[in-house]
């Protein structure tokens, strides 16, 4: 007997219709084994995706699931959370899904700290519509739409989240998949906005055109720019300039998750509570 | 449609479902000890499909099945494999070699010579 | 009369209250003049009976919270004006096509683009029958007074659960902002009158929201109860799952037309006002109007009868689908027939489409300010 995977997928809708090595896939499995040894209610929980390869996720998975319009995953996800509190919402975005279009809800979901698990599926490229820029893409890189090399600067998705205030940011890639196991766990027992930047191959769009023909390249690629984070904070800047560190790069249990928040709210219209007030927060601008 | 054998058919410490395999090589790549290997299979993706060539070296390490993205290759439970009775191989520096000839032989098993 | 309460308030207070006592339970908005008070009430109704209410961070996150929250089973609604309709569009196309209810109070105001934030106009009328791309149909009702801000939203919600879409309901500024008296049903007798989304109570494995007969909504469980599917905007099977197959496609895009349009008898609503001595005789006028034009027009009546002009208003409460029948009743009718709008013939073409008529007059003004009786007397008295 191995893992029993069956519980978990929608067995009809195999296999996916991810190419060949794609490493959601992989994303795919570890999430549904952390489901598993969690042992979380299948009812209980709500898988909310958006558009991209990454969107599909959301059907092969047997839970309440969505698949919503670009970019707006964390914004629908809000809407169910803030009904359902004590349920289980994850969200899965791809890199431009995420950090593009649905950038402003990106930020906002992770400012209000509201309790769910975003996995940014981060492969460096708009798959689906075949090899876009997106704002991760490096600059150099051949897409279709800079096909003399793209110059796009890009963002640090990490960094993004710590800034916008999510209480737990992590960063995995597909390489490792006990450690993304691990981290997925971590993420969805976190109350408040757990923010996963995974990185994933995407050999058939990214990866052929850039000398990264087979899944395995891709995946070398990878590992070549990832670090776990206490290695990563021992090297010079210069050298931390093409490296991204992964692991857990911040968690705060101490801040307040937003529908916990919401409830004093309800509490002060209830008469169960004073106001709110400056003084109930130490963050005062 | 996908199938999910997740009971071992027999008492191997690794089997596959040939209906989900997208002959992609992950798993070959990671395996450490030279277990598996692609073959030709004029009807399927790629024109090639996972072959379990050696499991008696199957050190039970998991890589395969967890790096494999469509659920195609199972790795027996190692508590419920050695209650059984059976137990996994040991990593040999044999088992090293042989891994790394599959790896130089593009992922193909090696007695299949070529690309896929 | 114990069904009904005086109250004082606004149109834009109205309508909030009205969600809260019709089992609303999900607010989510963002500020935009002129609808900023109904977030404002909303925000101190909802979390006062265990509801939420939030401002998003804009127009297409509020949108799509409020959907998000329809979808997990709640009553939801959102408020906003015509630049925030053409934000949420996506979005509302999403509702349409997965068939999660949703009221969504649009308080018109001058446009296009930034237009006359403060000032009022009937302008969204033509959006709200297509705000989103492909093929849909809009359920859409507009206030003809301060009572309605209250009864349509709740008639708004009992429709969005019965077809299982989002359902407009447009008020004019000069509506939203209108303060004064208003007789509407108390919270107890809407309460009674609240239908809420069928749901299914057989066994899972039995249960297939998209598969409903070809003019019939589907069926959505709530969520977290038992019965695991999926919400999607791409076509989708009986069980929500994406498919492209021919005939699988065709008639769910079928059904979302005939869902609401072998069905008018149920969303039909109109008023009828001095219309009833109506002969087809020589010299009666019929005008058609909505929304606060439409207290205009009925003063405007009142000075024609009496100058000796018989005038009479044919008011759509629904607009979309629109009264097709009821108003070819009426133009078949009467010869002299004048719509007054604060827009550009945005009605007056749906008027001719069902009509058959090319020789509809009309008073039309675009530029945020109310019209008057007494401007709607001398158009009577000029043309016809």
């Amino acid at each position: 007997m191995a893992f029993n995977y069956d519980k978990y997928l929608r067995l009809e809708k195999m296999p996916t219709l991810w190419c060949w090595g794609c490493g959601d896939g992989v994303i795919l499995k570890a999430f549904v084994r952390a489901v598993e040894k969690m042992g979380l209610n299948q009812d209980d929980v709500c898988v909310v995706s958006g558009i991209g390869c990454s969107g599909r996720f959301s059907s092969y998975v047997d839970f309440n699931t969505v698949h919503t319009t670009h970019g707006r995953t964390v914004a629908f996800a809000t809407g169910i959370k803030l009904m359902h509190p004590d349920k289980h919402v994850i969200c899965v975005a791809g890199d431009g899904d995420a950090l593009a279009i649905g950038g402003n809800h990106t930020i906002h979901a992770a400012r209000r700290n509201i309790d769910m698990t975003f996995i940014i599926i981060n492969n460096f490229i708009y798959g689906l519509t075949n090899s876009q820029t997106s704002p991760t893409t490096p600059q150099g890189m051949w897409t279709v739409t800079q096909k003399v090399g793209n110059i796009d600067p890009t963002f640090d998705a990490c960094a993004l989240g710590i800034a916008a205030g999510a209480s737990f940011v992590g960063r995995e890639s597909m390489l490792d998949p006990k450690k993304l196991e691990k981290i997925l766990i971590k993420a969805i027992e976190h109350r408040g906005f757990a923010y996963l930047d995974i990185l994933s191959n995407c050999h058939i769009n990214l990866g052929r055109k850039n000398k990264m023909v087979s899944a395995m390249d891709n995946l070398s690629w990878i590992d070549s720019i990832t670090m776990p984070k206490r290695k990563y904070d021992t090297l010079t800047e210069e050298e931390q300039l093409n490296i991204f560190p992964t692991g857990i790069l911040k968690q705060d249990t101490e801040v307040r998750e937003y529908c916990d928040m919401y409830k004093d709210i309800q509490d002060a219209h209830q008469n169960k509570r004073a106001k709110i007030t400056q003084d109930d927060f130490a963050k005062k601008i | 449609m996908g199938t999910f054998k997740t009971e071992n058919p027999g008492n191997a410490p690794v089997w596959v479902n040939t209906d989900n395999c997208k002959a992609c090589d992950i798993c070959v790549s990671v395996c450490p000890s030279g277990v598996l290997g692609m073959r030709y299979d004029s009807k399927s993706t790629l024109g090639a499909m996972i072959s379990i060539d050696n499991p008696e070296s199957c050190i039970g390490c998991n890589e395969c099945e967890l790096t494999c993205p469509d659920f195609a290759i199972y790795v027996a439970d190692s508590k419920e494999y050695k209650a059984a009775g059976f137990s996994f191989a040991k990593l040999t520096d044999e088992s090293k070699a042989r891994q790394q000839s599959i790896v130089d032989n593009n992922y193909m098993s090696l007695d299949v010579k070529g690309v896929k | 009369m114990s069904d009904l309460r005086e109250v004082v308030s606004s149109g834009n207070h109205l309508a909030a209250q009205a969600g809260a006592d019709a089992g609303c339970r999900f607010m989510a908005g963002y500020p935009i003049t002129p609808s900023s008070e109904v977030i404002e009430m909303m925000s101190d109704l909802l979390p006062a009976i265990g509801g939420v209410t939030i401002q998003m961070e804009d127009e297409i996150a509020a949108v799509a919270a409020a959907i998000g929250a329809g979808m997990a089973g709640e009553r939801t609604m959102t408020a906003t004006s015509g630049p925030g309709i053409s934000l949420k569009a996506e979005n509302l196309g999403l509702a349409q096509m997965t068939e999660v209810p949703l009221v969504v109070v649009n308080v018109m105001r001058g446009g296009p683009s930034t237009g006359l934030p403060t000032r009022v106009s009937q302008g969204d009328v033509r959006q709200a029958k297509n705000p989103s791309h492909g093929d849909y149909r809009s359920i859409t009702l507009c206030a003809g007074n301060l009572a309605e801000c209250y009864t349509e939203v709740v008639r708004a919600f009992n429709l969005a659960d019965r077809f299982m879409q989002p359902v407009f309901v447009l008020l004019d500024e000069t509506i939203g902002h209108m303060h004064g008296k208003a007789m509407i049903p108390t919270a107890e007798a809407v309460k009674a009158g609240v239908v809420g989304r069928k749901q299914f109570d057989g066994a899972p494995e039995d249960y297939h929201p998209y598969e409903c007969e070809s003019d019939q909504p589907a069926v959505l469980n709530k969520m977290f109860t038992g019965y695991r599917y999926h919400f999607t905007g791409l076509h989708h099977d009986k069980n929500g799952f994406p498919t492209e197959e021919i005939e699988t496609c065709r008639k769910l895009i079928q059904r979302l037309e005939d869902k609401v349009m072998l069905h008018t008898d149920e969303l039909e609503l109109n008023e009828e006002f001095m219309l009833d001595d109506m002969t087809g005789a020589e010299g009666e006028v019929l005008i058609i109007a909505y929304g606060s034009v439409s207290l205009s027009a009925k003063e405007a009546i009142r000075h024609l009868r009496a100058a000796g002009i018989k005038a009479g208003l044919f008011r759509p409460v629904t607009l979309w689908p629109a009264p097709a029948d009821s108003i070819k009743k009426y133009t078949d009718m009467i010869k002299n027939v004048l719509c007054v709008e604060l827009n550009i013939r945005q009605y007056t073409e749906e008027v001719e489409r069902v009509s058959s008529r090319l020789d509809i007059e009309g008073l039309y003004k675009v530029n945020g300010r109310p019209i008057s009786p007494y401007e709607i007397v001398n158009k009577v008295k000029e043309v016809f």
